[in-house]
């Protein structure tokens, strides 16, 4: 225990059957040099207050399940180096999310936006078997790679003001992930995703922050999706004048 | 209006970004032939004169160039304005923000136009 130092966490706690509003919890234990702050909760729930909910799976920021506030900022918390911080760490549930109990939140309607930009290749006529696979050259998988790098943390829909403000509004994640699409050579769904996109709550609902590509873990760039979107957009709606068929739902 | 505003979004954002490329590529260099090496004497004598600027002024392009250079960094700004306010204040005012400032850059867009038929 001689490498251990003592850290204090502040951690967010909420009760549905019993608290109104969330409240704060200290606890004080002895943290090792290399941990993480999923590790600090970990040790929290097992040896200290087995009632803390908080969810992890992977511990290598690939699940994508631990993001957290950590003293106000959206983390992946098993990234997250405790050394970074000092004496006292703050713990709570990622803000722009209903809180479900402690440190979980509520991802219901955030798959919802996600199942709206249809992240799957779209084609008029699908291949049959026999005529082999969709080739695709390797700098056509460049061009969009970058946005499927998204791992579904919600760090993005944390940060972003917009996501605060507009309930509706689809979030730097979904909108990367129909543009990673519209990017796919194989795929021939733009218009109908570009329909999506021009809605209210669609691209132009952004304000311009970039928070989303500041904390993104992935370096995923949302804020860059979001921009080639509106600019995409905006030639698909210009062209709806030119050939009646792309305005079609 | 809520509605009208959210249909012409794709319009907007296209003024928006031709404001950003007029006010990030365009502006300095107008504003360095203007401001900086004409009062600095850097340009050939007369190159500026009453003359030579009207007459570059009042031809077609002339006149297109300026009304691009003062219309388009209006739409960039009212639209900024209105996300930066949205972020501050929150989505309900964004009822009387987006109209107000897509009002202010219609209005100075007819004055410039205007302005600069009259030339």
């Amino acid at each position: 225990m001689s490498d251990r130092q003592k850290k204090t966490f502040v951690i967010t706690r909420f009760d549905p059957d019993k608290d109104e509003v969330p409240k704060t919890q200290t606890y004080e234990i002895p943290v090792r040099p290399d941990w993480k702050v999923l590790d600090a909760l970990n040790f929290i729930k097992d040896e200290v207050d087995g009632t803390l909910s908080h969810r992890w799976s992977c511990r290598m920021a690939v699940c994508g399940s631990c993001g957290m506030m950590v003293n106000g900022e959206p983390k992946l918390t098993c990234k997250t180096a405790l050394s970074d911080y000092g004496d006292t760490v703050e713990v709570g549930p990622l803000s722009n999310f209903p809180v479900i109990r402690d440190l979980v939140v509520e991802l219901e309607g955030f798959m919802e936006k996600f199942k709206a930009v249809k992240p799957w290749i779209l084609r008029a006529k699908e291949k049959a078997p026999e005529e082999g696979v969709y080739r695709q050259s390797p700098a056509e998988l460049e061009a969009f790679k970058q946005f499927s790098m998204c791992i579904n943390c919600m760090l993005c829909y944390a940060a972003c003001p917009v996501v605060g403000n507009e309930p509706d509004y689809l979030g730097p994640a979904a909108i990367a992930l129909g543009h990673r699409y519209n990017l796919d050579s194989r795929d021939e769904g733009d218009a109908e995703r570009n329909q999506v996109f021009r809605e209210e709550g669609g691209v132009y609902s952004c304000s311009y922050a970039n928070e989303c590509s500041e904390v993104c873990p992935k370096n995923v760039d949302p804020a860059a999706a979001i921009n080639q979107a509106k600019f995409l957009a905006v030639v698909d709606w210009a062209k709806s004048f030119v050939s009646p068929r792309s305005r079609k739902k | 209006m809520k509605h009208l505003i959210a249909r012409l979004e794709p319009v907007i954002w296209a003024l928006f970004g031709g404001g950003f490329f007029v006010g990030c590529l365009l502006m300095p260099a107008f504003i360095f032939m203007l401001c900086i090496a004409a009062p600095l004497g850097w340009l050939p004598e007369g190159a500026l004169s009453y003359e030579r600027a009207h007459a570059l002024a009042a031809n077609p392009i002339g006149r297109l160039a300026l009304f691009v250079l003062i219309v388009l960094p209006f739409w960039n700004g009212a639209n900024h304005l209105r996300h930066f306010v949205i972020d501050l204040r929150g989505i309900r005012s964004d009822g009387v923000v987006a109209p107000a400032c897509y009002a202010a850059a219609l209005v100075v867009t007819g004055i410039a136009a205007v302005a600069v038929g009259k030339l």
